[in-house]
């Protein structure tokens, strides 16, 4: 940390200020370590230890000034207390808070410039999806043949937990998160997002929820599932104090996030950027954020409910206090359905905006792709009790709820057509983002057809809770969505670096990622049809191939995402020269220089058409 | 259309053709050879849904399949630079509304199918059906027949006898699942929830928790046995009283 501070105080032309212009990531953790120990001091002396809810009342109220210590810390506060004291910011003060010539060192602070928050986010994603890739190795060598013997059937059961709900908080972010961030307000036109400081808080936000998610580790673990069902969850120690208060946190991040982007969207576009001359990837930017205001919302009240339950004597959850887990499956899949889609989309509407460019081609069928991402959407409000099939909740609404979710094949069938439709009779050009994009058609329709399977009652009374449903949303979330996030930072890497991400490294660690999804899920289905139940630390032997086979392929998988990681870092720094526009497209990210300047464009751009017509003026530009 | 694109279309629907035929393959062999020994009416009509819904699903992704090759084999720019501007169709209401059209009938016809099995599965086909109450703890399973004394860890089915599971649990939620029967249902604390089914085949089967229930859930199995009606009261008498 000394470092970066120092870098700061070299670059940057401080007018005041003091305090607030040393404050970044390493005073936030100092300040949230404080807060956390005065507000578990004060727990612990405040509270009747006698009381069986003791413990969690200091874990809760030790996580609730970590918070408040961090926000304090990065500076959150700053601007808001400023206007108590009743004064505003200057526009040297703006432009200080945005990152202007502050280097590298912007990246570690509260820096208001989207730009700099959508790196942010890349790093966050990338740590993210560290944290959970190497969760998945352990448990799959865990698995490697039956038995016990790499790690014991409790840290087992925490390690599929942190693994899921980690991945879950990566995939929510790796797309939306980086490019909502960096080229979306580029591509409509507006200097900045509609609330700087706002996106701002979310990242961090963000960045304090992942702690206190991966701190579970450190207190004992989470052996309940990601999905913390209400009566085992109420076994759980202080993990599950971590974990809920990860949630409630982090949906703060998510909410924040949400509004910013949709105000942006709604107000910040630039003159004659009609909806209907808005980039795919804009319509799926906004449609995302709208699911996630709505959606996570439950899971903030899911957890909040076991909260209350843990530290008072409340007993939403609990049978013998008169609740019942079925309320909190209920509000968990309020949120669990449509959160898949609040992943999925952005991943899409970038291959969208990847196909046409590619292809030279305008994307096909435009009108038809929008209202296909906001039926999405709507269905996936109406869907939740798919999941709960065979919990015994409420059987008769069964019926009805297998109409919804098998509606849902017809908006996805148009995905489908809308990204052949764009490559067909195109100039295809085979670059990574378009190696990626082949990937994911191909493993979608696996992840897709299975599961048309899984939202059959009779078939799910067989599959539910087997491998087979784990092997399902692995196509979807490591072939699909992880291969379409993978696709828009091939894109635009350029845009961000000033380089090409290396080819032949990407295409080598695409073979490997892509075989190895193969392997690994594809030998899953068929633990999974054999009747192999998930979330087991050990297995018959009957299993035995097909987990050897898994295993071997997980271990695939992380070689290519690892040349992946080397590729991103080497290129960076010293990747092939790309230029402004390298792909030659038409969206408005494309025409600013590269890096883009701080407030994007010195004269806002007028539209007149929209961004998906080739010709040959596009091509000598 | 000139003759190099009909018989690139032609490669087209050749190779839809066979990747489709490769899929109805695959869709009739993989079930049997993976899915456990089907025991009960439920475990039959759980195999052919998945057949069915494997076959009807195949010339959809045989087609996207073909589709994707025959644009990697005949749109693939090999030039240099940036390729030249494509024929920039943005419409083709024809494609557009055949495809919303399949893809709309293939879904009603697997809501049609998917709804009539799971009345089936619903319709109580016998008033006397043989009740077992199950209760699920951590993490073991306990099976009671109601008007007999009998409490065991081992679950004993008569055959061809529709059966009721009444399933309750003690702590957490555990998942009651019949492997070969093809049903399960959740064992919540507090609440009875109800699954029937009707053994059609003599044997062993597999009763496991499907629902993370703690240390030890990986090891929450119990052996089951599908006997005659005969061999049932005599395994019935046979039981010790447990206090």
């Amino acid at each position: 940390m000394t470092t970066t501070l120092e870098h700061a105080a070299t670059t940057a032309q401080p007018k005041g200020g003091g305090l607030a212009r040393h404050q970044n990531f390493g005073t936030a953790i100092v300040a949230g370590v404080i807060l956390a120990w005065v507000g578990w001091f004060l727990a612990r002396h405040l509270f009747w230890s006698s009381s069986d809810d003791w413990s969690d009342q200091v874990t809760v109220l030790t996580i609730t000034g970590w918070m408040l210590g961090f926000w304090i810390g990065i500076g959150a506060f700053n601007a808001p207390f400023q206007w108590l004291l009743g004064r505003d910011n200057s526009r040297e003060d703006n432009l200080y808070y945005a990152g202007d010539q502050q280097g590298r060192a912007r990246y570690w602070k509260y820096t208001t410039d989207h730009k700099v928050v959508g790196v942010q986010y890349i790093i966050v994603t990338m740590g993210l999806l560290a944290v959970g890739g190497i969760l998945a190795m352990a448990i799959r060598t865990e698995l490697i043949t039956p038995g016990t013997h790499f790690v014991n059937q409790q840290v087992y059961n925490s390690f599929i937990a942190i693994h899921g709900m980690v991945m879950i908080l990566a995939l929510i972010v790796a797309v939306a998160g980086p490019w909502g961030n960096f080229v979306m307000p580029i591509m409509i036109g507006a200097r900045d997002m509609a609330f700087p400081r706002l996106n701002a808080l979310s990242l961090w936000t963000l960045v304090s929820a992942a702690v206190v998610l991966v701190g579970t580790l450190a207190v004992g673990g989470l052996p309940v599932g990601w999905v913390v069902m209400g009566t085992i969850a109420d076994q759980a120690g202080p993990g599950m104090d971590f974990f809920a208060m990860a949630i409630v946190i982090f949906t703060v991040s998510t909410t924040v996030a949400s509004i910013n982007l949709i105000t942006t969207i709604i107000t910040m576009r630039t003159r004659g950027m009609t909806l209907d001359r808005l980039p795919i990837f804009v319509w799926g930017t906004v449609i995302t954020a709208a699911l996630a205001l709505y959606a996570f919302p439950f899971f903030f009240i899911a957890e909040a409910n076991q909260i209350f339950d843990r530290t008072t004597s409340t007993s939403f959850y609990i049978a013998a206090g008169g609740g019942t887990t079925w309320l909190q499956a209920n509000l968990f899949w309020l949120m669990g359905h449509p959160e898949v889609y609040v992943i999925l989309i952005p991943a899409v509407a970038a291959l969208f905006e990847i196909s046409s460019t590619m292809a030279r081609k305008p994307v096909f069928s435009y009108r038809t792709a929008v209202g296909a991402m906001v039926a999405l959407a709507g269905l996936s409000a109406v869907v939740w009790a798919h999941h709960m099939f065979t919990s015994g909740w409420a059987p008769s609404l069964g019926g009805p709820f297998m109409v919804t979710t098998e509606l849902i094949s017809i908006p996805t069938g148009i995905f489908f057509l809308v990204l052949v439709g764009t490559l067909w009779r195109g100039n295809v050009w085979m670059k990574l983002p378009t190696v990626w994009m082949f990937g994911f058609i191909f493993n979608f329709i696996v992840g897709g057809v299975t599961g048309i399977y899984l939202s059959d009652i009779p078939l799910d009374e067989q599959l539910h809770g087997t491998m087979f449903v784990t092997a399902h949303f692995h196509y979807i979330f490591v072939g699909s969505v992880l291969f379409g996030a993978i696709a828009a930072l091939a894109y635009w890497f350029p845009k961000v670096s000033g380089r090409y991400l290396n080819e032949s490294l990407g295409r080598i660690s695409f073979w490997l990622v892509f075989v190895g999804v193969q392997v690994t899920f594809g030998a899953m289905f068929l633990s999974g049809l054999k009747g192999m139940p998930r979330r087991d630390a050990s297995y018959s032997f009957a299993f035995e191939h097909t987990n050897f086979i898994s295993t071997i392929g997980a271990y695939i998988i992380m070689s290519g995402m690892l040349i992946l990681l080397g590729a991103i870092i080497t290129s960076w720094g010293h990747g092939e020269p790309a230029g402004p526009n390298p792909w030659h497209a038409n969206t408005l990210e494309w025409q600013v220089p590269t890096p883009p300047p701080l407030e994007n464009f010195d004269v806002l751009p007028v539209i007149t058409e929209d961004p998906y017509h080739f010709d040959e003026t596009t091509v000598s530009v | 259309m000139d003759t190099s694109a009909n018989k690139s279309l032609r490669t087209f629907y050749w190779s839809w053709a066979i990747l489709t035929a490769v899929g109805v393959g695959l869709s009739l062999w993989l079930p049997h050879r993976y899915m456990p020994e089907a025991m009960s009416n439920d475990a039959h009509l759980t195999m052919t849904t998945l057949i069915l819904f494997s076959i009807s699903a195949a010339p959809v992704a045989a087609g996207v399949y073909a589709g994707a090759l025959h644009i990697l084999r005949h749109h693939r720019y090999t030039g240099d630079g940036v390729p030249p501007p494509a024929p920039q169709i943005r419409e083709n209401t024809k494609i557009l509304v055949s495809w919303i059209t399949a893809s709309a009938i293939l879904t009603v016809f697997v809501l049609v199918w998917g709804l009539g099995a799971l009345a089936a599965e619903n319709n109580s086909s016998s008033s006397n059906p043989l009740i077992v109450n199950v209760t699920g703890q951590q993490w073991v399973w306990t099976f009671a027949y109601p008007g007999t004394h009998v409490v065991s860890n081992e679950l004993y089915l008569p055959e061809n006898r529709e059966v009721e599971f009444r399933v309750t649990s003690v702590d957490v939620t555990h998942g009651f699942w019949l492997v070969n029967m093809g049903v399960q249902v959740d064992a919540n604390p507090g609440v009875i929830t109800t699954i029937h089914t009707t053994p059609d085949r003599l044997g062993v089967f597999e009763v496991r928790c499907e629902q993370f229930c703690g240390l030890n859930h990986a090891f929450m199995d119990a052996i089951g046995y599908v006997v005659s009606p005969q061999k049932f009261s005599s395994w019935l008498a046979s039981q010790p009283a447990r206090a």
